[in-house]
């Protein structure tokens, strides 16, 4: 600690450099994961806040809820035969037009049981009550949309915008909650707690949901990606860093294991160096991050909190350590002896 | 402390060849005894002084710190004991860049886990008090090399081994350092070896011990 310190503070230039070079990868790498979180809530965040645990399927849909067809009257056997709340869950991609006009918007329609559990909390205006009225999300506004305003679907369907609520999006298009009692089949029965399901009949988890989203995985693996290699180019710019200060402290490392100093007080030394450094950097980083987060547009799809940026954070420091390992080698390696002119090693 | 060398031989291997750099030397050397080692270029006065300071292990023979043979002792005892016993003056002052002189000296204690108490004695000693507060850089070459024998002396090491240490001081600065580290073994009374090239400096040294191809000649 007591030269580590020192020598930080003597040779300020290249450690601010380097400081400066860490601290933008991980700004990078903390503005990639908000965009992943944000495209997958995007794409998503109907799902993934959806008020039940698990959905029951077509065994053949292989966990696709697009793929999966179950017939009204089946469903409702399904519904019968669990044990815990459950309710019909009908996705549907549409495209609307409002108050006659040209605009198309795209609109997920969820269909369910009026009442039922997976109606989410109205945040503005009032739940549906008419037969034509529906919830739609929030997002919708940026399309114009107000309460009480008509959506036309098709020749013959016409919706008023009841309420509204909030985080429900679905293949990156604003979600609208319908009735479901006059659909002949449905894509799922939505379950609280386990589900029961046999025959041609199946069970996942909510979140397994995720990956029949269409383009979730893609996204999401893309941008993770990036991620990884982010971790990997701040691992080697700082392992490569303290390798070659290493190197040219070589000598210095033989003077002090000359005068007594024993390996693990030179190795502390520097894994400290490295640890500061990179909390240092996260520490700058999470402010630059959230800097240019609230830079972006409001319907850009980015989400940055702290805990989008705790795992990421702990990632890096361990990384970083990681990188470290080399030069402890080298450190390791290096002979008292050296400290001695003329006695080669 | 006594330092007593038994039988050392050293070969290196350099490659397919041997090379004996020491050959059945013996030496002895008495708490308040200053030694100065000379020889030929070549002739293992820097292989005795390694050995002597436990920086490299002998082919065979005995190394005996008061009493103790620290030949056999494990890699993290013997740097334990160079820390605690062994002050050692290399032939450049070799100081940390990153260090001021009062740290140059704090760093002994804080590797013994010892407190960092007032070093103003010793510095004021070596005629170094008005640069405790210097980066090496700004100090002169006699400076440096007396802030290294300052911190050679922190830790009160009771034998302390100096390898050229006169190298790379002019003459009058290489006569002042070696008289302090005589009189810093006199006063100490702790046991001193220093290997030099500098004639004028021999007349600082209780005995004068020569080294020719690896044979210790008693003077
Ligand atoms: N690692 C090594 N491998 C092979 N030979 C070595 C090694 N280290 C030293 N030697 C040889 O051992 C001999 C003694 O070396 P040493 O450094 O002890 O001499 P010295 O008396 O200190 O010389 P100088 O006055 O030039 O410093 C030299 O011939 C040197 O070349
Ligand atoms: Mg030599």
């Amino acid at each position: 600690m007591f030269l580590a310190i020192r020598e930080l503070l003597f040779a300020k230039t290249k450690y601010i450099l380097i400081g400066l070079i860490t601290t933008l990868t991980v700004s990078l790498i903390f503005i990639v994961s908000g965009l992943a979180e944000g495209l997958s809530a995007d794409n998503a965040s109907s799902i993934q806040g959806l008020a039940a645990d698990s959905l029951v399927l077509e065994a053949e849909a292989e966990g696709e809820l697009g793929s999966s067809f179950i017939p009204m009257q089946k469903a409702k056997e399904i519904i019968n035969d669990q044990e815990q709340e459950a309710n019909t869950l009908s996705i549907q991609m549409m495209n609307a037009t409002v108050g006659g006009g040209d605009k198309q918007i795209s609109l997920a329609l969820f269909a369910t049981e009026r009442d039922g559990m997976l109606i989410p909390e109205v945040t503005e205006g009032r739940s549906p009550k008419q037969e034509n009225e529906v919830l739609a999300d929030e997002s919708l506004k940026q399309d114009g949309i107000q309460l009480g305003d008509e959506l036309q679907l098709g020749e013959e369907t016409t919706y008023v915008v009841a309420g509204f609520t909030t985080e429900q999006r679905y293949s990156h298009t604003p979600v609208v909650f319908v009735k479901s009692d006059d659909l002949e089949q449905v894509n799922a029965v939505a379950v609280k707690g386990e589900s029961v399901s046999e025959g041609a009949y199946s069970t996942i988890p909510k979140m397994d949901a995720l990956h029949g989203i269409p383009s979730y995985s893609q996204e999401q693996a893309s941008l993770n990606m990036m991620i990884i290699f982010l971790y990997v180019i701040t691992a080697f710019v700082l392992a490569v860093f303290f390798y070659v200060m290493t190197l040219q402290k070589r000598d210095q490392f033989g003077v002090l294991k000359a005068l007594g100093a024993n390996n693990t007080y030179l190795i502390s030394g520097l894994i400290i160096q490295v640890i500061l450094l990179s909390i240092v950097s996260v520490g700058i980083a999470t402010a630059i991050s959230f800097g240019i987060g609230a830079l972006f547009p409001a319907d850009m799809p980015f989400i940055l909190n702290m805990a989008t940026i705790v795992q990421p954070a702990i990632i890096i420091i361990v990384v970083s350590v990681l990188g470290a390992v080399v030069s402890l080698y080298q450190v390791i390696q290096i002979d008292p002896l050296e400290a001695i002119e003329g006695v080669a090693t | 402390m006594t330092l007593v060398l038994e039988h050392v031989h050293k070969v290196y291997q350099d490659g397919p060849k041997e090379y004996v750099a020491l050959n059945d030397a013996s030496l002895q050397v008495q708490a308040g005894e200053f030694v100065a080692v000379v020889g030929p270029s070549g002739s293992g006065k820097s292989t005795l002084l390694s050995i002597a300071g436990a920086l490299l292990s002998p082919t065979s023979g005995k190394v005996l710190l008061d009493g103790e043979n620290i030949v056999t002792l494990s890699k993290k005892e013997v740097t334990k004991r160079r820390l605690e016993k062994i002050g050692f003056i290399f032939q450049a002052a070799h100081l940390l860049p990153y260090l001021k002189v009062k740290d140059q000296l704090n760093v002994m204690s804080v590797l013994a886990h010892k407190s960092k108490q007032q070093k103003t004695d010793i510095l004021a000693h070596l005629g170094l008090e008005h640069r405790i507060h210097h980066y090496p850089n700004d100090l002169s070459g006699g400076e440096r090399q007396r802030v290294a024998i300052a911190r050679a002396l922190v830790n009160n090491p009771q034998l302390i081994l100096a390898d050229e240490p006169t190298a790379s001081l002019d003459s009058s600065r290489g006569q002042e350092v070696v008289k302090l580290l005589a009189n810093e073994v006199k006063e100490g009374n702790k046991a001193g070896v220093m290997v030099t090239h500098d004639e004028r400096v021999l007349g600082y040294a209780d005995r004068i011990i020569t080294i020719r191809d690896g044979k210790v000649e008693l003077g």
